[in-house]
């Protein structure tokens, strides 16, 4: 009965929340505020906030366009296990107080590896949709994630080494020694960390793979219809996952919670 | 769900003055079209209101063609200027194949050599009310 239990608690937690449902909503509103932010810097309106979510909408009511020339199996299912991945790896962080995981050990190794995933999504996407601007934008996400993998693993390997590679016990030091951000020694690794985000989610400068002006959207180019609201939710899945990571792992909410309680 | 029309242009042969007009005067943040959910989007794939300049020169009919049936429905044809919808100044040239609306459906006529940018975006606003109720 208890397994029964677990299993239906996790299925909760992928699709909704922290995963799925949530991450998508949250990462959409990120995406908002950061167009009307760029607006009003501009001095104009600006779209308002939710009109990311009107771009998804609108873009699952356009037809499905398969390439002649693409590899449909690949084409169709690789955003989708993108959108999987990231659900799963929203699972994987503690949210001080709110939410968390079963603990085990090597948590931060799954969620690296699971965060490459959409790198990877999108040069399969690239490569599939048998068109020009895709195969140069697979190859492109490929040089990008070559350096970016380095990084990525330089970050994991300094705070596993450190502590521990399990999330949970990261959350747990932090909340009994105070966050990590105040500590000098992991300085340099949140300061790679300002560095990967960016990269990792193919924003300026690091859009070499989807430039617009360039490659006309590189990988997600031939996309249209429900799937590529697939692609766009996946990488809203990134957005939300990357800003809101690394203040749980640096114990920002748990000093929060902390200054709240005591 | 009519809140976010994604405009793709096609330049169907044009002396550019109204591509001009659409890259740096009309749809610009100076006027801010942003707010109602525009935004030119690099793919045919993610458009719903095509804009096409130019009358179509024998050169270029067949690309626009293409390009233009790579526009899932459901989606606005705008002709931006004058030569789409009549030839404008090249009307009796031997390398022009005629007004647009020979080929493809038509939804909107914005006329001018070129347009000014506050009709552009009456014309772009009369389109978001033809998309609207196409969906």
């Amino acid at each position: 009965m208890s397994s029964m239990d677990g299993i239906f608690d996790y299925i909760i937690n992928v699709l909704v929340f922290p995963g799925g449902l949530s991450a998508l909503i949250l990462g959409l509103v990120l995406k908002g505020m950061d167009r009307k932010a760029g607006a009003r810097l501009q001095r104009r309106v600006g779209p308002p906030i939710i009109q990311p979510f009107y771009d998804l909408v609108k873009l699952a009511g356009k037809e499905n366009c398969v390439p002649e020339t693409a590899r449909k199996f690949i084409f169709l299912n690789a955003p989708i296990a993108g959108s999987i991945s990231m659900a799963l790896a929203m699972v994987l962080i503690p949210i001080s107080g709110v939410y968390t995981p079963d603990a085990s050990s090597g948590d931060l190794l799954a969620l690296l590896y699971l965060l490459a995933v959409p790198a990877v999504v999108l040069m399969l996407s690239g490569s599939s949709s048998g068109s020009g601007f895709g195969a140069l934008g697979f190859s492109r996400e490929m040089s990008l994630i070559l350096a970016l993998v380095s990084v990525a693993l330089k970050v994991g390997s300094e705070t596993g080494s450190v502590i521990t590679f399990s999330l949970s016990e990261i959350v747990r030091v932090q909340q009994v020694n105070g966050p990590f951000l105040f500590d000098p020694v992991m300085h340099p690794a949140f300061i790679t960390y300002l560095l990967f985000v960016p990269a990792g989610l193919g924003v300026a400068p690091f859009d070499v793979a989807e430039a617009e002006t360039e490659i006309l959207e590189g990988p997600l180019l031939e996309y249209s219809g429900l799937i590529r609201t697939a692609t766009g939710r996946m990488r809203m899945d990134q957005a939300f996952l990357f800003y809101f990571k690394w203040p749980e792992i640096t114990g920002i909410t748990s000093l929060l919670t902390v200054l709240s309680l005591g | 769900m009519a809140k976010s029309p994604w405009v793709y242009r096609i330049n169907a042969g044009s002396c550019n003055g109204c591509d001009v007009e659409l890259a740096t005067t009309a749809l610009i943040p100076r006027y801010d079209i942003e707010r109602l959910g525009c935004k030119y989007c690099g793919s045919p794939k993610h458009a719903d209101i095509v804009l096409i300049t130019g009358p179509l020169t024998a050169r270029v009919k067949d690309k626009v063609l293409r390009g233009y049936s790579e526009i899932p429905n459901p989606k606005v044809t705008v002709a931006v200027g004058i030569c789409p919808i009549s030839g404008g100044v090249f009307r009796d040239s031997y390398a022009i194949k005629g007004p647009i609306d020979r080929y493809i459906p038509v939804d909107l006529n914005i006329p001018g050599c070129p347009p000014r940018p506050q009709a552009i975006i009456e014309g772009l606003a009369m389109a978001i009310e033809i998309w609207k109720n196409k969906l």
